[in-house]
């Protein structure tokens, strides 16, 4: 398939009629069109499709609205508008216009949904032009949607292409673009044809050609029903696989994440300790100053209470155990406290008398020291308060420091920890076992399914064998016989042609993609497409081959180079020998439409991509943005371009927004402002 | 039988011209309807059959 024009009429962003060449040739197979964002290079991608399939990516918004907004505002309700895509193209010998079109009616403002017709008109050889009877049929023999994926892209998505979960439908996909697919099929279908053939055989063949054909019959059924279970087998496995990648995605997670977690309990156990230690210095500050607090307001007290003893002592009157005016009223009431007469000159009075002298400067003497012993100790215990406080109030200081850091420490590593999906290390080891568990119980099955399919294959072959010496007279069941052995003879034929097929498709592609891969890549990772066509990075450490988790951008080159080693391998395969005959000249040679080309890649990759991409395909139309197309890229892929267009955005907006675009040292619209209108402009502009 | 020598092109070489004529046209008719996943065949298939086998 190659493409010559694309025209399109008020689709999307298009307003009236626009026409974009886009017939190259082998020396100069790049169309490069520019476009700012929003201009309408999806738009644009999406008009193939559109034309083709008559579908739209998802990523394309309010795909109601497939009119022109400001046609259709033009237009009064009860008319209608005309929208349609047209695509001139070549395929295998013959030209092709493909029209998908619709006449919309205008009922309100608001765009309603409608059905477009598609017309296809052949171009034989000899000129002559025919209308295609069933277009859409013809149109998935030229390229079926699916495979279109292959060809028809959005680079910034393209890393979908080889992301898991997408295997199965690829996996179909590439079947069927390598001509996998049309010999599984024959090899489901052709059983049914023998059974049809050989009931013939079981009516007219005799006694014994028929108990042998019922008995091959009954073995066919039971290898179809073991083959279905097979497949479901294996569905449950790729399935579990899946899921086994899973929980071991995760777990390297956890092992990535693991010396952060470390990090962060380790920090959640230092916060608690420094939690717990400024909390003791606290209460060790009140119990301080609960105790002996008071001792702080001592200082005057004992200067004073010194001056006021002092004075006290000084004359004497300083309270003491007994006082004289005690004894002196004893002695005048003449009765001791005992009750004896203390009168005249007594020995009673004597005794009362000498303690009189007593009574006197001795005890006072003695409080005086005592009092004086207790106020020095006050004085160090109100400096050892001071001394204590000033330790505890050292000891909070530095605690309250030491639960910032470590709340800081635990705040980082949270952020960084945030991402992970991290499950119980524990219950993700139980579910991995278990999966392992399950899956080898049905590795197991799917062997003994193999071991039976096998028996039962020889069986049969045995039972054909039989089939063939056994006498048959009627000639109607004769032929049957004949026809059946034709039959199994191709379906033998087949089963080796796909088990050839296979290993040699899956062998080439892996070749072809590791070529382009490392032509592009900076990094020492290689591709490998094991024997279920799936897609895998990998890289040598230390001698082990280790997975890659591949990154978006990786991803996108991964799937550029799968696309590209695909997209060389159908041209390839038919040109040589085969068995569905030669083939036409440009048979599996299609073109490649690619929006947002770079996607997210940095500018060493668009250079790599770049080059790579000019020798990828047949023909190739790159949609970029200024900002991804100008540098590199227009520096790789120039030589190779044989159109150079622009998408112009005509905006209504206002200010100077305005923009051109500089190529080949001539600047070119490429915004325009205060337009009448927003709407978009395919031009050619060399 | 599928080893690396063994090629799609020996497969060929060993069948008769009859089965040969045979997988050439199943495979076509394959892979015209291949973008029909429901397609019943049976009757297409039948019909190359007789063809080659009249």
């Amino acid at each position: 398939m190659k493409l010559n024009t694309i025209t399109l009429r008020n689709f999307r962003q298009f307003a009236g009629d626009q026409q974009f060449e886009l017939q190259s040739d082998a020396l100069k197979p790049v169309t490069l069109i520019f476009g700012a964002n929003g201009a309408g290079k999806t738009t644009l991608l999406n008009a193939f499709t559109w034309a083709l399939y008559g579908s739209m990516s998802d990523d394309v918004e309010e795909q109601h609205r497939m009119v022109t907004d400001c046609v259709w505002r033009q237009v009064p309700v009860g008319s209608t508008v005309d929208i349609f895509v047209e695509l001139t193209f070549e395929h295998e010998g013959r030209g092709y216009r493909l029209r998908r079109k619709a006449e919309v009616r205008k009922e309100s403002d608001e765009q309603q949904r409608f059905v477009p017709e598609v017309e296809l008109w052949e171009t034989k050889p000899d000129g002559s032009s025919e209308e295609i009877v069933a277009p859409q049929e013809r149109i998935y023999s030229i390229l079926p949607q699916g495979v279109s994926r292959f060809f028809f892209f959005n680079g910034e998505r393209i890393e979908k292409l080889v992301q898991k979960g997408a295997y199965a439908e690829v996996q179909h996909d590439i079947k069927v673009l390598l001509d996998l697919e049309q010999v599984e099929r024959a090899l489901e279908h052709l059983p049914k044809v023998d059974r049809k053939l050989t009931a013939d055989l079981k009516r007219y063949g005799g006694q014994k050609a028929s108990d042998i054909q019922t008995a091959i019959d009954d073995l066919q059924e039971e290898e179809a029903k073991r083959k279905e279970e097979q497949k479901i087998l294996e569905g449950a496995l790729a399935t579990l696989n899946e899921e086994r990648e899973a929980v071991t995605e995760l777990l390297r997670q956890h092992a990535a994440a693991a010396p952060l977690q470390r990090a962060r309990d380790k920090a959640r156990q230092g916060l608690a300790d420094a939690r717990l230690a400024l909390n003791q210095a606290r209460l060790d500050r009140t119990s301080l100053i609960a105790s002996r607090g008071f001792l702080a307001f001592t200082g005057a007290l004992t200067k004073t209470t010194e001056e006021i003893a002092s004075a006290l002592y000084e004359r004497g009157t300083l309270p003491a155990p007994i006082k004289r005016e005690f004894v002196d009223q004893l002695l005048e009431d003449g009765l001791c406290i005992c009750g004896t007469p203390l009168g005249g000159s007594s020995a009673a009075h004597e005794s009362v008398l000498e303690w009189r002298q007593r009574a006197g400067l001795q005890v006072v003497e003695t409080a005086w020291q005592q009092l004086r012993g207790q106020m020095a100790p006050i004085d160090g215990a109100r400096r050892e308060l001071f001394d204590s406080l000033q330790a505890i109030l050292k000891r909070i200081s530095s605690e309250t420091d030491r639960v910032g850091r470590f709340e800081e420490e635990i705040s980082e590593l949270d952020g960084q920890l945030k991402e992970s999906r991290l499950e119980g290390v524990q219950e993700l080891e139980g579910k991995r076992i278990e999966l392992d568990g399950r899956l080898g119980v049905k590795q197991q099955k799917i062997g003994s399914v193999k071991t039976a399919l096998d028996q039962i294959q020889k069986d049969i072959a045995r039972l054909t064998a039989e089939r063939s010496r056994a006498e048959v007279t009627d000639e109607l069941a004769a032929k049957a016989r004949t026809r059946s052995d034709l039959v199994n003879s191709v379906r033998r034929a087949l089963d080796e042609i796909l088990a050839i097929r296979s290993e040699d498709m899956r062998r080439r592609l892996d070749a072809e993609l590791k070529t382009v891969f490392g032509t592009i890549t900076i990094k020492p990772y290689t591709p490998r497409l094991n024997e279920h066509f799936e897609l895998g990075l990998f890289q040598i450490i230390d001698g082990v081959e280790l997975a890659v988790p591949k990154s978006t951008g990786e991803n996108q080159i991964l799937s550029l180079s799968f696309v590209a080693a695909v997209s060389k391998l159908a041209r390839e395969i038919r040109t040589e020998r085969r068995a569905e005959g030669p083939s036409a000249e440009d048979a599996g040679m299609y073109p490649i439409v690619m929006d947002a080309a770079f996607g997210s890649l940095d500018q060493n990759y668009q250079r790599e991509v770049s080059r790579a991409l000019a020798q990828m395909a047949p023909q190739l139309v790159v949609l970029v943005s200024k900002s991804q197309g100008l540098g590199h890229v227009v520096g790789e892929l120039m030589p190779y371009v044989s159109h150079l267009g622009v998408i112009v955005t005509h905006t209504t907006a206002n200010g100077e927004v305005g923009d051109d675009i500089e190529l080949g040292g001539v600047a070119h619209p490429y915004v325009r402002a205060e337009a009448e209108t927003d709407h978009a402009e395919l031009m050619e502009v060399s | 039988m599928t080893s690396p020598e063994y090629t799609e092109k020996d497969v060929l070489q060993a069948l008769t011209d009859e089965e040969r004529a045979l997988l050439k046209r199943v495979l076509e008719i394959e892979r015209s309807r291949l973008h029909v996943k429901a397609a019943d065949l049976t009757d297409s298939l039948l019909a190359a059959v007789k063809e080659v086998l009249p």
